[in-house]
């Protein structure tokens, strides 16, 4: 987890999304980047651009939301084989029931579940993973425990 | 809205089917898979190519355009040919789109066909735009792997529970000349390693490789003009496809399995307790588990106790996966789903050999595929 100025006179890196239009690095506690339909006023993560699963209605209906990074978990899973290159295992994967209504999946931060269980109150944290060519900070998003079930 | 189902057009019935055995990639091309099927579809049922009006090949991972190159080795006659492409159940909705045409009074006799070989296996979900925090590191096991993590806890059954689906398919694989996998297992080497994402271990995984499947349908109309055997065609009582809308609170795989079962049951005319033989998509073990309480095959949370206790073998009192399923028969994918109707078709004839459900007389073919569909067959012995 990182913190957003190393409180010195060097002004921190900018930092950019690891993953583009899924969260707002400039917020902290972190926020994700939801959709909400005018017409029906479901809400949706990841956010949809075309039209609502819901009702239908078109890309003019749907606004975007920030949805609070903060839930309980649904389910998790500890990967040991993964066909991708980019990540090492094992990690751990979660189901997650945000408190603003949707469900997403996400990744902890811890490698293992050793100490999840279901219906854990979780919450998202910044990390740091790496620079781009032109120095700026790359932030990705995982969850970690915040309130164990009992 | 709900289809009126197949019950409400002309009789169907499969009247030849045929496999080509599912095993690890080859270097065998397509169409000697996809070829060697049909000719047994043909000579199960004592029809020539020439007879067959119409073709539909279910197919997800080959190539585009598969369907022509495969037939003409059986001599061209010129006939419509299609490609379905539809995921885990691109055989199954090939054969209902077979079942559909006769059905309609279009053609007579139809033939589906699934084949694949595993060469292009890709994803839609970055294609369609769609992208998620994890970065595309959900794939199926780990998508199944969340599954289980959330049965274990709802059900309060054990990892040994799940397993034990894995060694009752691989006991009825065994058994099967057509499965990848031909072994028993025993629940020891079932939880062995290699770890593969959360409980799932490797034997708990189906294999994904090539193979052929083929089914051939008719009306009453042909089966009195071609001269075939009645007592050995097989009617399709419904043929039920949906696709996953939202299911507030609820694990979205299994609803969309309880609305299909639900839909399909009601065009059949039957109820679950009817059943004889089911087979289902079980690509990972907690499906079968999932599925049967979704289909009301097992109340819910009750399956894995009623696995354990035989009610699912060949011999207890429905036979779930008595081809070795999914997990030991093989998942090439394009074949999977019809490579089912072949195994309800030989149970409910009577002619399964060692893995023959006694008195079988109702089948159920389920798959369900990426994206997410779920395809049900419900077939009446004859």
């Amino acid at each position: 987890m990182i913190g957003r100025d190393a409180g010195t006179s060097t002004p921190a890196p900018k930092r950019v999304a690891a993953q583009e239009g899924l969260f707002d690095v400039a917020c902290d506690p972190p926020v994700l980047l939801g959709t909400r339909c005018g017409a029906c006023d479901a809400a949706f993560f990841p956010p949809l651009g075309v039209g609502c699963e819901i009702c239908g209605a078109a890309e003019e209906s749907l606004r975007s939301a920030p949805l609070r990074a903060t839930g309980r978990l649904q389910a998790f899973a500890t990967v040991f084989r993964h066909p991708g290159t980019d990540i090492e295992t094992p990690f751990t994967v979660a189901e997650i029931e945000l408190d603003d209504g949707p469900v997403v999946r996400a990744l902890m931060l811890a490698p293992t579940d050793d100490d999840l269980a279901v219906n854990d109150g979780v919450a998202g944290a910044w990390i740091s993973c790496g620079a781009t060519e032109k120095g700026e900070e790359i932030i990705d998003l995982r969850f970690a425990v915040k309130e164990n079930r009992s | 809205m709900t289809s009126r189902g197949l019950r409400s057009l002309r009789p169907v019935h499969v009247v030849g089917v045929g496999l080509h055995p599912y095993r690890s990639p080859s270097d065998a091309a397509y169409p000697a898979l996809g070829v060697h099927a049909v000719r047994a579809a043909l000579a199960d049922a004592g029809l020539s190519w020439p007879d067959v009006q119409t073709a539909y090949t279910g197919t997800a991972t080959t190539v585009m355009a598969l369907s022509r190159l495969m037939y003409r080795h059986l001599g061209v006659t010129g006939i419509p040919m299609v490609q379905v492409e539809n995921a885990s159940a691109s055989g199954s909705s090939a054969f209902r789109q077979a079942c559909i045409d006769v059905a309609s009074g279009l053609h007579d006799v139809a033939i589906a066909v699934g084949v694949d070989k595993p060469l292009h296996i890709r994803f839609p979900h970055p294609v369609a735009g769609v992208r998620d925090l994890t970065g595309d590191r959900v794939v199926p096991f780990t998508h199944f792997a969340l599954l289980a993590n959330r049965y274990l806890h709802e059900s309060k059954s054990d990892v040994a529970q799940l397993g034990l689906v894995a060694v009752k398919n691989s006991r009825n694989g065994a058994l099967n000349p057509f499965a990848q996998r031909r072994r028993a297992l025993t629940l020891d080497e079932v939880l062995a390693p290699p770890a593969i994402s959360g409980v799932l271990t490797r034997l708990q995984c189906c294999p994904v490789g090539e193979g052929a499947a083929a089914a051939i349908v008719a009306s009453d109309a042909a089966i009195e003009r071609l001269g075939l055997d009645q007592a050995r065609s097989v009617r399709v009582l419904s043929s039920t496809a949906r696709s996953e809308t939202v299911y507030p609170g609820q694990d979205p795989d299994a609803a969309l399995t309880r609305e299909t079962a639900e839909q399909a049951f009601l065009e059949a005319g039957v109820v679950p307790a009817d059943l004889d033989v089911v087979e289902l998509h079980d690509a990972f073990t907690v499906e079968e588990l999932l599925y049967l309480e979704a289909m009301g095959i097992s109340p819910d949370g009750e399956a894995a106790h009623r696995l354990a206790e035989g009610e699912f073998d060949i011999g207890g009192r429905v036979a779930v996966s008595p081809s070795g399923g999914l997990l030991s028969m093989g998942h090439p994918v394009g074949p999977t789903g019809v490579g089912q109707i072949c195994e309800i078709t030989r149970q409910l004839r009577g002619e399964a050999g060692e893995r023959q459900q006694p008195d079988a007389t109702l089948g159920l073919a389920h798959m369900v595929g990426v994206g997410e569909v779920c395809v049900i067959h419900i077939l009446e012995a004859p």
